[in-house]
């Protein structure tokens, strides 16, 4: 039997809230129909996509992304002065090394910058700055003075000393920043990954025939610093080196991103005041340096011509 | 038709005749022979109907307050349910309590969107009469974000070791520190007060306002959660309260700020810079355009940068600035030629290393370091520099009074101004009426003359 029917039926018929939102009727008859409501879904979707986007691709911005270009380039700078021929050689030496290993090179003169009366060798901070300006794809930045010779083009260095774990490995702690007795030593918790500037060490202090930058605004403060017109119109005796160990010892947010490595890895000394404990060049170093050859009246063509014919004695794609 | 009843009274009907009716009264009343049917309420046939339904229980023959009172009560209600009662007590009521009657049941028809109204209105009176407000301005995930700053106040300059401190020196003091701890509680900001006595803590005795740059290092350190660290120097005041720093400055920041200089160049600085072995930001007339990138904000006075009220943001350009700001070959060469020291040092650093460039911007002076007469020019009237009420500037710098002027008259000034200029609406009219008195007794006084 059908329930019976009350005999006082509730005054008003039952409202049916069904939906929590007070949605307006006329708007609720729309959204009745399935076609429309996908279409307002859709279209706010999209709204909604292209939001997203604009929000996300905004904050990337346009700038070149570091990485996207060679890993290294090689920065020499040019004396037109010097002998041409043993110029080309030189130059030729970082062509064939570059080539091996897909980097660039760089090869400005020294009289391109304006350097106002300091002396010559100065020109090595604008010019790596002007490396990085012209390679902003690229992540480090090797400047190797033209007093050096890269004996042995097999090393690779992104892979030898520049990942952060070998970085790690052969970074010297706790060692005074210039030797003997510097108050300042060198940093002992550093990540591989946060350094942004390798040198080695002679025996007198820091070196910079050769030395490798990390691209970034880091190095953009580092070199704009070091290239101040105090520090050249303060006359250091040793120009832009005492600079450098003058502002390494003097600010620690350089010394936090430096890392002090054998001189060895890429430095090693043939003649002139080599580190005690591993300056000294020896067969399968990756580069042979002459110190000072190019000043006092020596002659680097000479004193490189012996290295100049290993080299071209040596087949292009040896493996020792 | 019934049959009359042999008593007085009617045939007894206890059903019908409750002690509502009755008052507390349980014997039976007079009432009409065949037709109590005419007197039968609401509440008499509600207390049948419960009698019926087995709530007798719960009625007790003395009822208590409500049960004696009850229908004195509810009859006397602004709105009761009983619409038939309306007729009898209509004679009671006037036009008055007849068009309340009606509102209080129209309100209470209504009373769900009514209480929505009110509960809106007394939750927006409790959050400005409470702390509330303050907890809000104050919090960075759901509010004005006031803890992202953090305002340094320079205090006790030099400490009365080079000169004497005396009670102006302290009053001054006061009203500054006083003036900044309002503003910082109103909008929820911190406050860092540091004491800049001279201490010869450096080895050369004109380094101690370089102690600007490690104070702020300091601030960076002590507020790791703070964004903007906005530093002041003592002989300031704030004049406007009421404009926050999100309003007057941050959220405006794209509109306020340029970093090219050559649109205001007091130093004649060449800008853009144009060497060639420098990459295309740092050439570009305004870094990369971004307000993001902007990581200290610097207003130009007449002479230069004025380090008097400047912002900086945490950023790690900033620690590298603060690293390298002060240099002792750069100290060495240039402390006898940097008379303002830090400043002048600012003002090389931007000249001579280009990375500094693209994340410093200028703003006008006028929005946070407006000058007195005095300062700048004797009679205060350079539109670019000079504080004008008629526009009520933010802050004035007092700069340089303390050579030629009167900094406690200059604070007394300012503060009396910007009390006046910030009066709330009673103090106003109150000094409206005070004023229109004045005026006409002045010009009875004309009129006598």
């Amino acid at each position: 039997m059908p329930p019976r029917k009350t005999s006082r039926p509730p005054p008003y018929a039952a409202r049916n809230q069904s939906s929590s939102i007070p949605i307006p009727p006329a708007l609720r008859n729309i959204l009745r129909r399935a076609t429309i409501r996908t279409i307002a879904l859709g279209v706010l979707g999209f709204f909604t996509i292209v939001w997203l986007l604009r929000w996300m691709g905004g904050g990337s911005g346009s700038a070149v992304v570091i990485g996207s270009g060679a890993p290294v380039v090689i920065v020499t700078v040019i004396d037109p002065k010097a002998n041409q021929g043993w110029v080309e050689k030189v130059k030729k030496n970082r062509e064939d090394y570059a080539a091996r290993h897909g980097y660039k090179t760089f090869f400005p003169e020294n009289q391109d910058y304006p350097l106002r009366n300091s002396p010559l060798s100065w020109a090595k901070v604008p010019a790596v700055r002007h490396a990085m300006s012209l390679n902003p794809g690229s992540t480090w930045f090797w400047y190797l003075d033209h007093t050096a010779l890269i004996m042995n083009p097999s090393i690779e260095i992104t892979s030898q000393f520049l990942a952060p774990a070998r970085l790690e490995k052969h970074m010297i702690v706790n060692e005074p920043v210039v030797p003997p007795d510097s108050v300042i030593k060198t940093f002992g918790n550093l990540k591989g990954d946060r350094i942004d500037v390798v040198v080695t060490q002679d025996k007198e202090g820091i070196t910079q025939s050769s030395f490798v930058v990390r691209n970034g605004e880091w190095a953009k403060f580092f070199l704009d610093a070091w290239f101040d017109p105090i520090y050249r119109s303060y006359n250091f005796q040793k120009a832009e080196a005492h600079a450098l160990e003058h502002i390494v010892q003097w600010h620690g947010t350089i010394l936090a991103k430096l890392a002090l490595v054998p001189q060895n890895l890429f430095n090693s000394y043939v003649t002139g005041p080599a580190h005690p404990k591993d300056g000294q060049y020896r067969n399968g170093d990756l580069v042979a340096v002459f110190p000072g050859c190019d000043r006092d009246k020596r002659s680097c063509e000479d004193e490189m011509r012996s290295f100049f014919t290993i080299l071209e004695g040596k087949p292009s794609n040896s493996q020792d | 038709a019934r049959t009359p009843s042999p008593r007085p009274g009617g045939w007894s009907s206890p059903g019908l005749n409750t002690p509502y009716d009755t008052g507390g009264r349980t014997s039976p009343i007079r009432g009409y022979a065949n037709g109590a049917s005419q007197n039968i309420t609401w509440a008499s046939a509600q207390a049948r109907s419960a009698e019926v339904k087995g709530y007798t229980a719960f009625n007790p023959r003395n009822q208590g307050f409500f049960g004696r009172h009850f229908r004195t009560i509810s009859t006397h209600l602004p709105f009761s349910h009983t619409e038939k009662d309306k007729v009898s007590l209509g004679r009671h009521q006037n036009k008055v309590m007849q068009f309340l009657n009606a509102l209080g049941r129209s309100l209470w028809r209504l009373r769900r969107s009514v209480g929505l109204v009110l509960l809106l209105v007394v939750g927006f009176i409790l959050f400005y009469v409470t702390p509330l407000h303050r907890v809000y301005r104050r919090s960075s995930l759901l509010g004005g974000g006031g803890s992202k700053y953090v305002i340094i106040l320079a205090a006790n300059q030099g400490g009365g070791v080079m000169e004497w401190k005396g009670p102006r020196e302290w009053a001054i003091e006061r009203d500054s520190v006083k003036n900044k701890k309002k503003y910082v509680q109103k909008w929820g900001y911190d406050l860092e007060i540091v004491d800049m006595s001279t201490k010869k803590r450096y080895a050369h005795e004109w380094r101690e306002s370089w102690e600007k740059v490690d104070t702020i290092r300091n601030a960076m350190r002590k507020y790791p959660k703070a964004e903007w660290f906005w530093w002041l120097d003592t002989n300031t005041f704030i004049m406007e309260p009421s404009y926050s720093l999100q309003s007057h400055i941050f959220k405006r920041l794209k509109y306020d700020t340029y970093r090219d200089i050559n649109k205001y160049n007091p130093l004649n600085i060449s800008h853009p810079l144009t060497d060639n072995y420098l990459d295309e930001e740092t050439r570009s007339l305004d870094g990369d355009g971004k307000v993001d990138s902007i990581n200290m904000i610097v207003p130009q006075d007449c002479g230069g940068f004025n380090l008097g009220s400047f912002f900086v943001r945490r950023s790690v350009w900033t620690d590298r600035l603060l690293d390298i700001w002060w240099d002792p070959v750069g100290y060495e060469q240039k402390h006898m030629e940097w008379e303002h020291k830090e400043q002048d040092a600012m003002e090389y650093m931007y000249s001579n290393q280009p990375w500094i460039r693209p994340h410093v911007a200028f703003i006008n002076q006028r929005k946070i370091n407006s000058f007195p007469p005095g300062a700048c020019g004797e009679k205060g009237d350079d539109p670019q520099i000079h504080y004008q009420e008629k526009d009520r500037d933010f802050l004035v710098n007092m700069a340089g009074c303390e050579w030629g002027r009167d900094c406690w008259a200059e604070m007394y000034k300012y503060r009396q101004l910007s009390n006046r200029l910030n009066r709330n609406p009673w103090e106003k009219f109150k000094d409206g009426i005070s004023d229109s008195i004045r005026n006409m007794k002045k010009s009875k006084e004309k009129d006598k003359k």
